[in-house]
């Protein structure tokens, strides 16, 4: 049964918008320009949105998805993708642009596949007043980073680079590329195919959360030194005893300061817990809880190892042949 | 819920039967209300159960009425159908004195007369039972394309938009051309 809602009073109007979600918005608003312009007065209007837009560029796919407060799950609100991808099929030509609509939501079809991210992300940051939070991509997305940096005043608050399998191709240079180019403040994921040759002699940060997902083997005990980053996770790591007593020294000196929490999840599981006797870490049954300051998630320490600062920070240590992991209480 | 009975808007209604009470009976007798619609069927409603609307709420009050001013004074509300007045009291006898649930199951399914229940609801300011018609609303175009949307929620194209602001500008016009004439007349 139809509802008549152009018919119906502004606060009535609003109530509705407000209750629907990212995805049908921006559905919404391709019905016609008087409701685009309606829903864009909407949000202009209202309070600041505490939703978080993610630019994605994955899988030779553009698009800007969005997290809610409500389940913090982020659902894409429509992508755009080249022209080729449909084949033959005929679509109608909707105010310039070729539109069809898969998974709930629109999805646009460009002769170049780049401009048309560009402008659907233009399109979103501008019907609901909010910028782009996150960028999520690819080996194919680099060209993204930045644009990205050049639109925007902020850095940016969260990125991610991943492997895509389609693509076998080394990502060594375009890893150093995102490595020295991307400016982010509070997470970065890194997960590509580098080679083993790869090496990185920048720093990263300062930034909350880093998070090497896979093929973390490049990241040598100086980097770890470099990293200014509150919270660091890495799979894949080659970094031996040695390189470990060498950070906990730097450590104990006043060096990353700023770090609450290293978890090292090795790529061979023949770490050996042998350290120097000048760095003073000591055995203990000493159960600690540890509370992330990035996002809040706890971890209960039941014993391991104890290490103090020169300024009285303490570090408790847990490790086993597989895994590093060393929680700092400031 | 209420029971109604056929009434005019002049004249005082005739004796309405009673809403029923619950089990467990007030100590202070509550007071009841008349209200009706466009049909000018009377409904007798319970404070407990108008204090959903806020304009309802505010008109009673203020006025003190007894028993029998009340009966003789109901309240017209002229632009609401009487089966929707009848839906908007039976929602307020079903949540009286009630926390308002986040998912409403007692809600009205005629989804035909789901735009004029709104249209009443918030004229009425109800606002619980209008978030939840509002809901109703949003869920009609979950999943929907804008082809979709636009049929269901009857929004017009950009075309019989732009037709309709033309003609707008057109009559305009005319009426505009109109009265340069009549004041022409006049002043001859």
């Amino acid at each position: 049964m139809p509802f008549p809602i152009l018919r119906t009073r502004p606060e009535v109007l609003s109530e509705i918008i407000s209750l629907l979600e990212p995805n049908e918005i921006v559905t919404a608003s391709f019905c016609s320009k008087n409701v685009k312009r309606l829903l864009k007065g909407y949000y202009k209007q209202s309070e600041p949105l505490e939703w978080r837009l993610f630019m994605t560029n994955y899988d030779a796919m553009g698009g800007v998805s969005i997290e809610t407060s409500k389940d913090g799950g982020q659902k894409t609100v429509i992508a755009a993708k080249h022209i080729s991808v449909l084949k033959g099929r005929e679509l109608e030509d909707t105010n310039g642009f070729l539109r069809g609509f898969s998974q709930e939501h629109p999805v646009l079809y460009f002769n170049d596949r780049v401009l048309g991210t560009k402008l659907i992300v233009d399109y979103v940051t501008d019907l609901f007043n909010l910028d782009v939070h996150g960028l999520i991509i690819d080996i194919n997305g680099i060209w993204a980073i930045d644009w990205i940096h050049n639109r925007r005043e902020k850095t940016l608050e969260s990125f991610e680079f991943y492997m895509n399998h389609k693509y076998n191709s080394n990502a060594d240079e375009a890893l150093d590329y995102v490595l020295r180019n991307t400016h982010v403040s509070h997470y970065c994921a890194i997960g590509d195919n580098v080679s083993d040759d790869f090496k990185f002699d920048g720093k990263l940060g300062p930034m909350k959360q880093l998070y090497i997902s896979s093929k973390g083997h490049w990241v040598t005990c100086d980097n770890l030194k470099n990293f200014d980053c509150r919270d660091i996770g890495i799979q894949g790591s080659r970094l031996s005893v040695q390189d470990l007593n060498s950070f906990l020294r730097h450590w104990r000196a006043g060096g990353s300061s700023r770090m609450e929490w290293l978890h090292l999840n090795f790529e061979e599981h023949t770490f050996q817990e042998k350290f120097d006797e000048d760095l003073e870490v000591v055995k203990t049954d000493e159960e600690r809880v540890y509370r992330s300051s990035c996002d809040g998630w706890e971890r209960v320490f039941n014993g391991g190892y104890s290490i103090q600062r020169a300024d009285g920070a303490k570090a408790m240590i847990q490790c086993n042949l597989g895994r590093f992991v060393m929680a700092v209480w400031h | 819920m209420s029971s109604t009975e056929q009434g005019t808007s002049s004249a005082a209604p005739a004796e309405p039967t009673t809403a029923p009470e619950s089990a467990a009976a007030p100590e202070v007798p509550e007071s009841f209300y008349y209200v009706h619609g466009k049909d000018k069927v009377v409904h007798k409603v319970s404070a407990g159960a108008l204090q959903h609307s806020a304009l309802i709420h505010g008109m009673i009050s203020n006025l003190g009425y007894t028993e029998e001013q009340a009966k003789a004074n109901p309240f017209p509300f002229e632009n609401i159908d009487g089966d929707i007045l009848q839906m908007v009291v039976d929602w307020c006898n079903q949540h009286k004195g009630k926390p308002t649930p986040p998912e409403d199951t007692n809600l009205p399914k005629q989804k035909e007369k789901l735009f004029d229940l709104v249209l009443a609801v918030n004229y009425l300011e109800i606002k619980e039972l209008l978030t939840y018609c509002c809901k109703q609303v949003a869920m009609m175009v979950k999943g929907k394309s804008p082809e979709e949307i636009r049929e269901i929620w009857m929004i017009p194209t950009d075309a019989e938009d732009e037709a309709a602001e033309k003609e707008a500008k057109k009559r305009a016009g005319k009426e505009a051309a109109g009265e340069t004439a009549a004041a022409a007349g006049d002043a001859k």
